[in-house]
């Protein structure tokens, strides 16, 4: 990493605390996610009467998740299943907004050419762009990640008297799945950026990636998928796989006469 | 080593547009070199090839030695480059704007810094330097990209068209600061542009282009000298028809007072003044008219659509 190349990641870090709609779309969806949903589920447990059906439902999880109280159980389930699955929405949507800002953005306000024209090759044009987007995504998830622990413990605190133990998986999702769908998001944000005349254009290129999360996030309500660390463990390295590979392929289809078309 | 060198250049665009066509240039250090065509000529092209943003369909070129296709980021390091599409970030300022691209450019930040504010003082932008870039009129937006182009000291400086866009009195003050930077600071200028009038003002040698194919190249006497054998000499003066040399001197009378004499070497003119004052006559202004880039640039192109069209005739 050289000093042209940081400086471009500093300057794609400006750009986006100074851009006030960008910096308000980067927040919303981390806030939505990280403190209303877990509140809203922390507080339906609370106030749920014990049902039967619900009791069926806990009686087919494994001992480990199991605790002391019904709603203690439930809202360890949704701390340790549910959460992770909505957590991973942020690296994909910080990642696809930044990644959209720091290549269309600047072919949109012309000032792609004058950055190809430092010396600089494209590699490490390209090296840095998505260095920049990958690290402000890694950052904004764990400041939502710090945000929404505090929130949530807070809440069991108060409502249940008692903290809520995060599981291993949570390692797994920060560690591994989480930066390596980061990392797929912007390699898909860049590929189509040769095409897209527009940020918003490009931004949908990493929208189908919420689909298989949004699955994701049903299965582990409907206790169908309830996945376990070393599944987990294999998403995220199958997950890092494909980024590395679309990382690449993605630096291949590179050209000067592509980006200034 | 020339600054310089384009050898045998030819770009096709994959649309099919043969926009360069077998075009050979060179440009030693230190000239400012007008290369010179109207609105579709293949300038933007040739700028392109040369700082390496397309790659040549055949033939070669090279900046300070270096190959802009083959090692872009090198011949970058040694180029400004100024054109239409070159824009800088609207949200910083235009120190952060310099700062940025310094630091782009390797430059320490103190050097950087020091660089960025004798360029603003150069370039009138002191007073608008901690201004966001957006609020900056066409000309200053200018200026600054030509400060930003300068902020490494590159050897050759490209300009794209620099003065399009501008009312002619910012378009001056651009040409003029173009000018002073160039003379000062030893730079090798290529400067594109249709505008025929701002290039004569600064430049010290031209090429003239069209459709793709270079028409001629050289400094303004040498081209006078091969498209125009004769230069005209305006002179009013009273008393000259009755000299008895007056046929010697071939002077043809325009107006009552106003004679015109065609010559061909300027030392003609002090033995034609000496022969009219011996004859008795009061000369009351000499001027020399001598085709400017513009009359040069169109007795180009009449002389291609001639041939062009002798050609033609020819074949029928
Ligand atoms: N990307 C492109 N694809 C196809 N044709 C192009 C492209 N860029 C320029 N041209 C064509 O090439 C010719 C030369 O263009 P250009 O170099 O921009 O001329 P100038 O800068 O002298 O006005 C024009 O006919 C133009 O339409
Ligand atoms: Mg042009």
């Amino acid at each position: 990493m050289n000093t042209a190349m940081s400086a471009i990641i500093r300057k794609d870090f400006r750009g986006v605390s100074a851009n006030r709609r960008l910096f308000s779309s980067l927040l919303i969806l981390p806030l939505l996610l990280v403190v209303v949903m877990p509140s809203i589920f922390i507080v339906m447990i609370h106030l749920m009467p014990d049902d039967p059906d619900t009791a069926k439902l806990l009686a087919i999880m494994p001992a480990s998740a199991r605790l002391s109280s019904m709603e203690l159980t439930l809202s360890g389930m949704v701390v340790n299943y549910v959460l992770p699955a909505f957590f991973l929405m942020i690296p994909i949507s910080t990642a696809s907004i930044m990644a959209a800002s720091a290549f269309v953005g600047e072919k949109e306000r012309h000032t792609l050419e004058t950055l190809l024209y430092c010396p600089l090759t494209l590699a490490q044009i390209f090296r840095a762009k998505v260095m920049a987007s990958f690290l402000l995504s890694m950052l904004v998830s764990l400041i939502s990640l710090a945000a929404m622990f505090a929130v949530v413990e807070t809440e069991a605190v108060f409502l249940m008297g008692t903290l809520l133990v995060p599981s291993i998986s949570w390692a797994v999702v920060i560690l591994l799945v989480s930066p390596a769908i980061s990392l797929i998001a912007i390699t898909l944000i860049v590929r189509g950026s040769a095409k897209a005349q527009s940020v918003e254009e490009s931004q949908q290129s990493a929208v189908f990636l919420i689909v298989p999360l949004i699955l994701l996030i049903v299965g582990q309500f409907s206790g169908i998928l309830l996945l376990n660390v070393w599944l987990l463990l294999g998403l995220g390295l199958a997950c890092a796989a494909v980024a590395a590979l679309l990382l690449k392929t993605a630096m291949g289809k590179f050209s000067y006469e592509r980006l200034l078309q | 080593m020339e600054a310089v060198m384009i050898h045998s250049l030819s770009k096709t665009y994959p649309s099919g547009k043969q926009a360069l066509k077998d075009l050979s240039l060179s440009i030693g250090g230190g000239e400012v070199f007008g290369f010179l065509g109207p609105n579709g000529a293949g300038k933007t092209t040739t700028v392109k090839l040369l700082t390496g943003v397309l790659t040549p369909t055949a033939g070669s070129c090279s900046v300070m030695g270096i190959d802009p296709a083959r090692q872009p980021e090198k011949a970058h390091l040694v180029s400004g480059i100024v054109t239409e599409h070159a824009q800088m970030y609207d949200n910083l300022t235009g120190m952060e704007n310099l700062l940025f691209y310094a630091a782009a450019f390797g430059l320490p930040r103190q050097e950087g810094k020091a660089r960025a504010e004798s360029l603003l003082r150069e370039l009138d932008l002191t007073d608008a330097k901690d201004r966001r870039l957006a609020s900056y009129s066409t000309g200053m937006r200018q200026r600054l990209s030509l400060a930003r182009a300068l902020i490494h000291r590159p050897d050759v400086l490209f300009l794209d068209e620099p003065t399009s866009g501008l009312d002619p009195e910012s378009a001056q003050n651009v040409n003029q600061m173009i000018h002073g930077l160039a003379r000062r600071e030893g730079i090798t200028v290529f400067l594109c542009t249709h505008q025929l009038r701002y290039a004569q003002e600064i430049c010290t040698r031209y090429g003239l282009i069209e459709q793709g194919s270079l028409l001629a190249a050289g400094t303004l006497e040498e081209l006078r000298g091969r498209l125009f054998a004769a230069k005209t000499l305006r002179i009013r003066a009273a008393n000259v028809l009755g000299n008895p040399n007056l046929t010697e001197c071939k002077l043809k009378r325009r107006r009552d007072d106003e004679f015109e004499a065609e010559i061909r070497e300027n030392e003609e003119i002090p033995a034609l003044i000496r022969t009219l004052v011996e004859g008795g006559g009061d000369i009351y202004s000499v001027s020399l008219e001598e085709p400017s880039l513009e009359d040069i640039y169109f007795a180009l192109t009449d002389k291609r659509n001639d041939s062009r069209d002798n050609r033609k005739g020819e074949a029928r």
